[in-house]
């Protein structure tokens, strides 16, 4: 088989199964949606964090192979066990269902990404002001400057630490010194 | 047609990601005696309604396609593209991520050459202010396709409403009407990327089988060549 007939076999076979899995993916999500909405709402710890197991090993695999937001919840699902694990406010708090969820997500990463790029002394200032008023954890933080589109530098980390040491206790800070250290 | 302006064409359903691109937008450098808009479409049926709508709103020469999910890091961006538009007045299309060649799967990535430099978490970059393209040092690259999430156009091709009804294959599309029109397309060679894309890292692929073979179908006596190759008017999709 030469390369042309193999790059077509190998794309109509990922579509085949694409096609063959549709319906899973879609009810997978959508129990991914429902769920969100109704523990947020409910405030309901238990169901929120049960989506881990479902997205990691269950039916939820299904819409973390190709639907990309879910890769995002699932970030946001372990950074919420993290907090609730030490007693902490979850990231969730305040959250009434998936889009606001999702909205507050969103708005961190921008921050985030505004104090690294630094654009001009407004964008820094406001996004400044932004995590001052809007707290985030330890783990949120690592977690999002270590697993999303963001290269984080040290001047980055020296302005976070800046910021959020202002509201972190001592083991938060610790922590974050520590595990944002030069190996 | 204004031949001083820039327009900012960008279909959106998230208010969200669309504040954070403008964000971006409005620290560009804007070039001496030239102007930008923006014009926004909210919830278009489809790509190729939504850009075609903006498309004839605008009287803007330069236009600027690009998805809400797309930050642009080059501050002097207008300028860079304007220097390769002028380097060569048979450019008409400019991509951030491009390929020289049509994949003979459709599927744009697929294609052996890929050119461009997106943006990613594992790499490390200079601070924005210290980032210049040179068009002398740097230069561009002819491609055959252009990934749609920035296209800069210099010229207007209707986008084909009829056929593209959905969010998929609008670029590889509208990149093969610009070659067929016997304008070229061109990725600038970037040190440092000009954009982030952030699409969470994974396209949405439900309904792209269904214009892929579309795709295939109409224009297949282009697939697996390179962009030299792609001359040769048909009908469009």
């Amino acid at each position: 088989m030469d390369t042309s007939s193999h790059l077509l076999s190998s794309t109509d076979a990922f579509f085949t199964k694409l096609e063959t899995d549709k319906e899973a993916i879609r009810a997978s999500w959508n129990h991914i949606v429902t769920t969100l909405d109704t523990a947020l709402a409910a405030r309901d710890d238990k169901a929120l964090l049960a989506l881990i197991p479902y997205i990691e090993q269950g039916d939820g695999t299904k819409a973390y192979e190709y639907i990309a937001e879910t890769r995002r919840i699932l970030q946001i699902l372990h950074i919420s066990r993290l907090e609730l694990s030490c007693q902490k406010e979850p990231f969730f708090l305040q959250c009434a269902d998936k889009q606001s969820l999702m909205e507050k997500y969103m708005t961190a990463l921008f921050v985030l990404r505004r104090l690294y790029f630094r654009l001009s002394e407004e964008s820094v200032r406001e996004a400044s002001d932004w995590l001052t008023c809007n707290p985030l954890s330890v783990f949120a933080v690592y977690v999002m400057t270590q697993e999303d589109l963001i290269t984080p530098d040290n001047a980055l980390y020296e302005t976070i630490a800046q910021i959020c040491f202002s509201y972190w206790n001592e083991d938060d800070k610790k922590m974050f010194l520590s595990l944002t250290a030069k190996g | 047609m204004n031949e001083n302006k820039f327009c900012f064409i960008i279909c959106t359903n998230n208010e969200i990601l669309l504040s954070e691109a403008m964000h971006y937008l409005s620290h560009l450098v804007i070039p001496d005696g030239y102007t930008t808009d923006i014009l926004t479409v909210t919830d278009a049926k489809s790509m190729t309604l939504g850009y075609n709508e903006a498309m004839e709103a605008s009287d803007a020469k330069y236009k600027i396609y690009m998805h809400q999910d797309v930050l642009i890091l080059n501050r002097y961006f207008l300028s860079d593209v304007l220097s390769i538009f002028s380097s060569d007045a048979s450019i008409g299309l400019i991509g951030m991520t491009g390929y020289t060649s049509v994949s003979a799967d459709g599927v744009m990535w697929h294609a052996d050459e890929k050119l461009g430099t997106p943006y990613r978490r594992k790499d490390s970059y200079p601070p924005l202010s210290d980032y210049r393209y040179s068009l002398s040092e740097d230069g561009y690259r002819p491609a055959a396709l252009v990934d749609g999430f920035l296209m800069v156009t210099a010229n207007d091709y209707p986008w084909d409403t009829q056929n593209l009804t959905g969010w998929d294959f609008y670029d590889a599309c509208q990149s093969l009407a610009f070659l067929l029109h016997g304008r070229k397309i061109v990725v600038p060679v970037q040190r440092h990327p000009w954009c982030m894309h952030d699409d969470g890292g994974l396209l949405n692929m439900m309904e792209y089988n269904k214009y892929r073979l579309k795709f295939m179908q109409t224009y297949r006596e282009f697939l697996g060549k390179r962009y030299s190759e792609i001359t040769v008017p048909i009908n469009p999709l």
